[in-house]
């Protein structure tokens, strides 16, 4: 895989679903994959669905069982809405390739965005598609960073094979050569990537989305406790052994049953004697 | 005086000519297979024509001609398909989008590539430097998967330190402001 090489430990295959959905969403990406890969790289399942018209049920709950990533890419201005707004989906995936012949919109994208929902910039049409793809791709890109701020974007290949997939730095030139700050592009692949694929799996796996319990420590066995509580006591004595030794050497040894109470704490003890009745044999409590 | 302040772009070539379902020769380490040589047909000349065909592609004229003049190849090995390319300063991102969206060599080989930058620097010996750092990186890298016993644990060990730096996979780059100086510090 050229992943490695030019330094992506993570990498995301995609299933694209056209059309209706089929009955069987069983995740049609092979788990584990039928070749080997290096030990580094950790591989996620991914989907794509075209929001075609947004009456249209979608079953993304059974998706997020069966994919690590469920990403939407909506075909019109309705069905971006839509996504933006209601869908429960992990990210937007916009065919940058096209043209569009309205603007977008921060209202929208921003009720995204604030949703924990990322916006996908593909590079790879740019690279190997015809000037007119490369062109609206420029176009939109550009107009997406200038929309969202920068903020909210992932960058990613969209590669069919592995030649259209470029090294994080050469990306985040592009992003820079495209109005997006060099800060924001490493963000834009790494902690955003990383902020989406944490969340997706936070939706799917913990309690409601918020408690996860990642590792709850194990219980010790009743017998390495016991085992441990004798060892405690065998080495008590010794540990006290030490310390009036050093009490010894350096500061005045001052022995229990000695007049070391103070004031306060003499009268203290007169009162709950008082009140105890006077049934003690007047010790005076440590 | 003042100089001209230039970059010196350090660019690696990649062929992932095999796929995992089709690996073409067993025997070799996949990375020495992504780091292989370059065809000796493919020289200096060919590489300044891509770079210059994909600044006018990206840029059009205007690029053309801010790019044109200090554009030059300062190193060309195609045994390990390292290069280092000098451009201007205000300009290298152009240069390097231009790298960046290559994808195959020039007409009579048709090969397909990957053409990466792993380092921008102000001084050429910095890019040397990173050059040499490099081609034994890779060597001891196909070295250790070449062997199959050995201290396996010590070499991983190794491996997960040296892949875990960030600056293994983000290409350094130096700032406008820092550098440009001989007395440069790299190391920033």
């Amino acid at each position: 895989m050229l992943t490695n090489p030019v330094g992506y430990d993570v990498i995301a295959l995609t299933h694209t679903y056209t059309g209706r959905l089929p009955p069987d969403l069983a995740a049609s990406i092979p788990n584990p994959l039928p070749f080997a890969t290096p030990a580094r790289l950790r591989v996620l399942r991914r989907c794509n669905i075209f929001l075609t018209d947004s009456a249209s049920n979608f079953r993304i709950p059974q998706l997020q069982q069966n994919y690590d990533l469920v990403a939407a890419r909506p075909t019109d201005e309705k069905t971006l809405q839509s996504a933006c707004q209601s869908l429960d989906i992990d990210i937007i995936s916009i065919d940058l390739t096209q043209k569009f012949e309205k603007h977008f919109k921060f209202p929208m994208l921003g009720t995204a965005i604030s949703r924990g929902i990322k916006i996908e910039l593909c590079y790879g049409p740019a690279i190997f598609g015809d000037a007119a793809a490369k062109r609206n791709l420029i176009n939109n890109a550009t107009q997406l960073i200038r929309v969202t701020r920068g903020r909210g974007l992932i960058l990613s290949s969209e590669a069919k094979n592995a030649l259209a997939v470029r090294a994080p730095s050469d990306i985040i030139n592009l992003a820079s050569v495209w109005g997006l700050g060099s800060e924001r592009g490493k963000d834009g692949l790494t902690k955003e990537a990383r902020s989406v694929v944490e969340f997706a799996r936070l939706k799917r796996q913990s309690f409601k989305g918020i408690v996860d319990v990642v590792y709850g420590g194990e219980k010790p066995s009743p017998a390495e406790e016991h085992g441990k509580s004798q060892k405690k006591e065998k080495a008590q004595p010794k540990d006290q052994k030490r310390k009036a030794r050093g009490s010894l050497e350096s500061t005045p040894v001052i022995q229990p049953g000695e007049e070391n109470i103070s004031k306060r704490q003499m009268k203290r003890n007169k009162k709950a004697k008082l009140e105890s009745g006077l049934q003690d044999d007047g010790t005076v409590p440590a | 005086m003042v100089r001209v302040k230039n970059r010196y772009l350090v660019v690696n070539f990649l062929y992932p000519g095999s796929t995992p379902t089709a690996p073409s020769k067993p025997g070799i380490p996949n990375l020495v297979q992504f780091h292989a040589p370059t065809p000796d047909a493919f020289h200096t000349g060919h590489l300044l024509r891509i770079i210059r065909d994909g600044v006018q592609e990206l840029f059009g004229d205007y690029g053309a001609g801010m790019v044109h003049n200090a554009l030059k190849v300062n190193y060309w090995s195609p045994a390990t398909s390292t290069a280092i390319i000098r451009c201007p300063r205000e300009n290298y991102e152009m240069v390097w989008a231009a790298l960046t969206f290559v994808r195959k060599l020039p007409k009579p080989l048709d090969v397909p590539v990957v053409i990466k930058v792993v380092r921008v620097s102000g001084t050429i010996r910095k890019a040397e430097e990173e050059v040499i750092r490099r081609a034994k990186l890779i060597m001891r890298r196909a070295k250790g998967a070449n062997v199959a016993g050995g201290d396996k644990i010590l070499e991983s060990v190794v491996e997960a330190v040296q892949q875990r730096r960030e600056t293994e996979v983000l290409a350094q780059v130096d700032e406008a402001g820092a550098s440009g100086d001989e007395s440069e510090d790299g190391s920033e």
